[in-house]
């Protein structure tokens, strides 16, 4: 994602503005890539603990068998986050991997949700999740994640309702309302990223003036040092 | 070049196993969460075997669960709103299943002690499910209401899917019928099965 930069009139600072804004903002990426990879494996962990613990079998009068949440936590979570856990090994940093892991955080929140019994609390997850999605500075990435969560609303809404709202008949704009909380969020995270790559931008800026002018002193010097050489060799 | 074609395709069959899972997922946790319980086969009176007396001066509702089902901590939280919603006007029933082959304390669930959280709620051990039998329960979670008279007025479920507490249309029929708003109400039932034909035919043996 490019930004306007800082101009400077000088085509070779803001070459290397633009150089140093990219080279901050894909170490960055790469880093929450990776803080991802511990993230999902750790909701994963605390998924399968929570299914054992609230749900470990269902019973019939007193036959038990392992109760469809456990298998639903430990296959459903493991392929969710299969993906974004080897797209941010092999290709971390890219925008691709970026949003595949967007998609899935707000699937782990839906599971999560499912797993506690449509708890209101867990709900909370999907918002924590998105600020930590904004940490990426990069803003068509929540827009990822909000069309997930709206997607996932509208489509239990469709086909059972009871589920999400808690009705069997709600209006058909219910997941709008629910999307619209979501969006709330979304304008000042999306506001906080283009902040933030603003102030990486400045900084970027303020780094190429400052080697710019370190190599300006340095060729200063250099020539300094030759004429005062050719002077004693003259004088000699 | 060979190792990015060995990424491509691990990360392609990555993406296959991403999308199939939550196609999957979504399929599997439908179908668990909206496939009712069986209904009871309920009298339409009040059986007269059954060891509970029913109250005459108000309404009673018999709740039956089974102590492992973790579906019914859902039921037990609408129970708490409809008794709540209805106050003194409404005795109340919990009636827990318990095989007497099983260890003692098998019973000693967190589901119970939700039961006995319940206002004013009388929480009553149905050994081997002989309540279950009299009233015609088959699911954790059957509820039913009687007046006065003894007569069913609401038999079924009081939540709107497995494990999920919430307004629904169980619930309300039942708030509705104490409140004299309409007269008799029905609904599924979510939740472990109480009994089955296996059980039966154990007991019949």
């Amino acid at each position: 994602m490019s930004d306007a930069i800082v101009t400077n009139n000088d085509p070779a600072i803001d070459a290397r503005t633009a150089e140093l804004r990219d080279e901050h903002l894909r170490n960055r990426r790469v880093r929450i890539d990776r803080m991802f990879c511990w993230l999902f494996l750790v909701q994963w962990i605390a998924g399968i603990i929570g299914a054992l613990t609230v749900s470990p079998y269902a019973w019939e009068g007193k036959v038990h068998t392992v109760h469809l949440h456990v298998w639903v936590a430990v296959f459903g979570g493991a392929g969710i986050i299969i993906l974004p856990i080897l797209l941010a090994i092999f290709r971390p940093g890219t925008t691709l991997t970026r949003h595949v892991i967007a998609a899935s955080q707000m699937l782990s929140s839906a599971l999560l949700i499912h797993l506690t019994g449509g708890r209101i609390e867990t709900h909370f997850h999907v918002f924590g999740s998105l600020a930590f999605l904004a940490f990426y500075l990069d803003w068509p990435v929540l827009i990822t994640a909000t069309v997930v969560v709206a997607a996932d609303h509208f489509l239990r809404g469709l086909f059972w309702p009871e589920s999400v709202y808690g009705v069997a008949n709600p209006e058909w704009w219910r997941f709008l309302e629910h999307a619209g909380w979501v969006a709330f969020e979304d304008v000042f995270l999306i506001w906080s990223c283009i902040m933030g790559q603003r102030e990486i931008a400045a900084s970027a800026a303020r780094q190429a003036q400052v080697e710019q002018l370190s190599e300006m002193e340095q060729l200063k010097s250099a020539a300094l040092e030759m004429a005062m050489a050719e002077m004693q060799s003259a004088s000699a | 070049m060979k190792r990015r074609t060995a990424v491509t395709a691990v990360l392609t069959l990555a993406a296959l196993i991403w999308a199939g899972t939550v196609g999957a997922m979504y399929q599997s946790i439908r179908r668990f969460e909206t496939t009712a319980g069986r209904g009871a086969e309920a009298p339409a009176a009040w059986p007269a075997s059954s060891r509970i007396v029913p109250a005459r001066d108000r309404w009673t509702l018999v709740m039956l669960i089974h102590p492992h089902c973790s579906c019914s901590r859902a039921s037990l939280q609408e129970l708490e709103r409809i008794v709540e919603m209805s106050g003194p006007s409404l005795e109340t029933y919990v009636l827990v299943y318990r095989p007497s082959e099983f260890r003692a304390g098998w019973e000693n669930t967190d589901v119970v002690d939700a039961a006995s959280r319940v206002q004013r709620a009388h929480v009553v051990m149905d050994t081997n499910g002989q309540e279950a039998r009299r009233f015609g329960a088959f699911t954790s979670g059957q509820t039913f209401l009687f007046d006065r008279d003894g007569r069913r007025r609401f038999s079924g479920g009081i939540t709107s899917l497995r494990g999920h507490a919430g307004v629904n249309r169980g619930s309300m029929d039942v708030v509705d019928i104490v409140r004299s708003k309409v007269p008799q109400g029905a609904h599924p039932v979510f939740g472990c099965a109480i009994r089955t034909s296996a059980t039966e035919s154990e007991q019949r043996r």
